[in-house]
This record gives structure tokens, sequence and C-alpha cells, in this order.
């Protein structure tokens, strides 16, 4: 018994990871219909911001300042260079076809990429525990803070976003321009800087994500945020893309399901359960769980 | 109030679908665009309000050039547009929709909204619903409302009555005439010619781009060449 709760909480912990990138992906999918398969990468320059900060200042500064510059530090990083990318690669494209745009995203994917291992290097690099205060009992189990705090810090993220793209002004133009930037500018809405701040919000998600993820993994490489990527966007697809609720669902359905296969004893399998799900989804229920059909705009 | 100068919009390099047109909205009036289908109508609306550009001349809106503008900033110096088929945010709520009628709205937005539910009691009833699932009808009223929600000195409206039912078409030209009662001025666009005329100080008659006839709405409507092409003989 307490190893199938273990095994949850793994997944939950997960689960989490996944659903904040899971987000990013969605949301700019629901903006301007774009995969932004850079958006793994920003996870991977969150790491080695994370790393850089932890390694850098730790002799000068005690941990708990060194941890708290490093979350900060790197969910900054992230938040602007997810902004930055838009700014410079996707806007430029606003009124080209999509096709162009989905490229200009993988090429901007495999420059981070390259970037990180010009500069770091090939090998991964470790990064030490930001949440370094060990684990509380709950009856007969352990359960480690990592787990217990990633589960926490995500679902309050998912919660501040929900609020904010239901209750601000912000927020439901944010849901106009999805639906029809052109009506949403007849409303007096600038789309570009609604564009702006929906990668804004969803690389600061990715960037508490890569923080998470360094919690649980311990170690950035220049390859890190290309797999962790994929299956968050598999999550984003499960759930229904463009769907925030979907995406939650998703990423916590896709941790379950690698969890449950490495916990049989298949782990060797646990990245080929994902894209079969990705593929049963595509064929049964395209547009996800939560998602709607889109309608074709005339 | 609105001065439209040699005004020519091509779509790509090759659709030239306004060609050299020219007109005027004074303060205070209800001027009527007609046309058939394809004349050029609704693109001479969009690029009035921003959405498109025209490669000449000048669109000058209470005394300031605004044909170099982007259509978000347009708004907010006082013209709405109401597009065709009608464009209501449909994941949003009737009551969000209105919201963002007001999105460049300085003031009390919670005055305004009121003002327009007591407008549109419809809208009033129907206020926390998804406005995609509102009839016809209800996303017309909606689609005004919510252009209404921005205080607007001059309204755009493209084929308002598009679509609906004979009694549901009266009730948006009555809506039309009270709002226009109550000081705004209108630049109708429609299919319906004989309820646009009757109901327009002035009207322009647009054929694949340009204005082929213009004079008050009485006087058009009793046009022989008008009755022929589209009052139906
Ligand atoms: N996005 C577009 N791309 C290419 N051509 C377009 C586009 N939109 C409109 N056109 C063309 O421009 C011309 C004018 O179109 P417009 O929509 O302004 O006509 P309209 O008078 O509003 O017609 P309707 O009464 O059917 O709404 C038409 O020939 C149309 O085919
Ligand atoms: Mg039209």
């Amino acid at each position: 018994m307490t190893t199938v709760i273990g095994q949850l909480i793994n997944a939950l912990q997960l689960g989490s990871i996944y659903a904040l990138v899971a987000l990013g992906y969605s949301m700019v999918y629901g903006i301007i219909s774009l995969l932004n398969f850079a958006h793994g990468d920003i996870i991977m320059v969150g790491a080695y911001a994370a790393w850089f900060i932890m390694t850098s200042l730790n002799s000068f500064l005690p941990f708990g300042a060194v941890a708290a510059i490093a979350v900060v530090f790197s969910i900054l990083i992230c938040t602007l260079l997810g902004a930055g990318i838009e700014k410079v690669a996707y806007a430029p494209l606003r009124s080209a076809p999509r096709l162009s745009l989905l490229i200009t995203a993988i090429g901007v994917s495999y420059f981070l990429e390259n970037m990180a291992q010009m500069i770091f290097g090939a090998g991964a690099k470790s990064v030490p525990n930001i949440i370094s205060i060990g684990s509380f009992h709950v009856g007969k189990m352990t359960v480690s803070w990592t787990s217990a705090i990633t589960l926490i810090v995500s679902v309050i993220s998912m919660a501040v976003l929900t609020v904010f793209v239901k209750k601000t002004k912000m927020g439901k133009a944010m849901r106009a321009v999805s639906e029809d930037v052109g009506t949403a500018q007849l409303m007096g809405i600038n789309p570009n800087k609604t564009i702006s701040l929906t990668f804004a919000i969803g690389s600061a998600l990715a960037g508490i994500g890569s923080i998470l993820y360094c919690c649980a993994y311990a170690q950035a490489s220049p390859t890190m945020g290309s797999m962790l990527g994929l299956k968050a966007f598999v999550a984003a697809v499960l759930g229904g893309i463009g769907s925030i609720p979907g995406a939650v669902l998703g990423g916590f359905a896709i941790g379950l399901a690698e969890t449950l296969v490495s916990s049989v004893g298949l782990s060797v399998w646990k990245d080929a359960i994902v894209f079969a799900i990705l593929i049963i989804v595509l064929i049964f229920k395209p547009a996800g769980i939560l998602g709607k059909k889109k309608i074709e705009k005339v | 109030m609105l001065y439209i100068n040699d005004m020519n919009v091509y779509y790509g390099s090759s659709i030239h679908a306004v060609k050299g047109v020219s007109f005027e909205v004074k303060p205070g009036e209800i001027v009527s665009l007609i046309g058939a289908n394809g004349a050029g109508k609704s693109t001479i609306l969009k690029t009035v309000s921003g959405l498109l550009r025209s490669r000449t001349g000048s669109i000058t809106f209470d005394g300031k050039e605004i044909s170099g503008y982007e259509a978000h900033k347009i708004v907010s110096m006082g013209l709405a547009h109401v597009p065709e088929g009608r464009r209501v945010f449909s994941n949003l709520t009737v009551e969000e929709n209105l919201e963002m009628g007001a999105y460049t709205l300085k003031g009390n937005v919670e005055e305004v909204k009121k003002d327009i539910f007591s407008r549109f009691p419809r809208l009033l009833e129907r206020r926390h619903q998804i406005a995609g699932t509102l009839s016809g009808g209800e996303q017309q009223m909606l689609a005004i409302g919510r252009a209404m929600m921005s205080r607007p000195k001059l309204l755009m409206l493209d084929e308002p009555s598009m679509g609906l039912a004979p009694i549901l078409v009266e009730q948006i030209f009555d809506i039309i005439k009270e709002l226009h009662q109550a000081g705004v001025t209108i630049l109708l666009v429609e299919q319906n010619a004989r309820k646009a005329l009757e109901i327009a100080d002035r009207a322009y008659v647009l054929e694949t781009g340009k204005i082929v006839m213009s004079g008050d709405g009485k006087t058009l409507s009793e046009s022989d060449d008008i009755k022929k092409a589209y009052l139906g003989g």
C-alpha cells in the first residue's frame, strides 16, 4: 500500500512539472496557433540559470539566500527569454503562413540547444538541490519535501493563472484575442501586447517548472528541454490544446502513465508510452479530452 | 465627422476591392452604404477602422487624419465598428463581451454597462450565458451593445440585419433609430436596401468598388435604377 501511495506521489510530482510546461504550449497555441517547439528549451535555459546562481554565489551567501536568488533569477530569465523570442522571431511573421512560424520555432529550439552546448559544453551540470530540507512522515510513509513543494507550488501557480485568465481585464483580453484577433482589435485591444504577455506568462510557468525539474533530477544539460518539452506537448494535446484545465489534466495523466509503466518494471518503455498516448489521442480524439472543436473563422 | 477621400484598397497585389472611393458622414446623420455582394462595403468599413490599409488618400475622423493608425487606437477616439457576422466572442459570457467593448473606456464601466442593459433587457437576462449559445438576434444585439460600450461618436454597422427573421430586422432597425436619437452618428452598410434607404438621411450606392450613385435616402429609393437593381423592381 505504501509503495502505491509512494508511486502516486511520484506521479503527482512529475505530473505537475509536465502540467506547468504544458500550460505554456497550450496558451501559446491558443493565441497564435503555434506549436512553440522552443518552449521546452526555455526550461533548459532556466535550469542553467539556476545552476549558475547555485554554483557561483554559494561561497558568498548563505544557502537560503542563494536558493531564493536562483529561483527568482531563473524565472526572470525564462520570462524575458520567452517574450524576447516572440518579439524577435515570431512577431515579424505575424501574417506569414503557419508553417513558416512552426519552422522558425524549430529553428529557435536548435539555436538555444546549440548555444547552450557551446557555452556550457555537451555534458550535464549537476544542480544542487534548491529544496534541501529532506522529508517528513505521514503515518508510516516518508514524503520528500521536494515532492510536496513541487505539488503545492504547481497547484498554486495553476490557480493563480486560472483566476488571472478568468477574472482580470488582461486575462479576458487574452481569451478574446485567442478567439478572434480582428474583432479584439476593434475593441481596442492591442494584440501584440496581449501576445507578448501570453508568452511571458507561459515562460514564467516554464521557469517555475525548470526549478522544480532541477529539484527532482538535479541536473542541467543542453538537450534536457527537448524530451521534457515533447512530453509536455503530448500532455497539452491529450488535455486539449488551447485549454488551460486540459493542460493540467494532461500533465497529470502523462505523469501518472509514466510512473505506472516504470513502477511495474517497464521503465525502458516510459518514453514510448507517452508517444503511444499521443498517437491514440490523435486517432480517436484529436481535439483532446477537454478541447473544443475549433470553430473555423469565416 | 468622417471624411473619406480617394480610398483604394487591394487584397494582395491583384484584387482591387475599393477603387477611389470618397464620401462623408456628417455629425448626427445616418448614412447608408448599399451594394451587392462583393461590392466592397465591408472592405471600406475595415479600412476606416484600421484593420486594412488604403494605398492612397486620407481618412479624417473628428478632424484628425486616422489612416495610419492601428485599429486598437481608433476605437478610443470614438469610432466603433460592429463587424459583419456579429463576431461576438463565443467563449466569453455576454457580460465579458460587453466588458471587452469597454476595453479602452476611461471611467465607470459599470455605469455604461447598466445603460446598455437597460437598452437591451435581453442581454441582462442572459448576462452570464456563454455568447456562442445566444440566438442570432441576441448575438446581433450583443454585438451592437458591445460596440456601444466604448461610448462612440460614430457607430459603423456592417449588415446588422443579415440572417434575421423580419420581426428581428424591425427590432434591429428600431434600435439603430434609438441610438441615433441618443446622439450617435451612424454609418450603416446593408444588403437590405429598402430598409437602409428608408432610415438613411443620405446614402451611397457601391458597385464593384466604386460609388455609382449618392443622394438622400428618399430620392434614391424612388430612382428607377435603384428600384430595378436593389429593391426588386
Ligand atoms: N481577405 C480577402 N482576400 C481576398 N479578397 C477579398 C478578401 N476579402 C474580400 N475580398 C474581395 O474583395 C471584394 C469586396 O469584398 P467585401 O467583403 O468588401 O464585399 P461586401 O460588399 O462587403 O460584400 P458582402 O455584401 O457579401 O458582405 C470582393 O470581391 C471579395 O471577393
Ligand atoms: Mg460585407
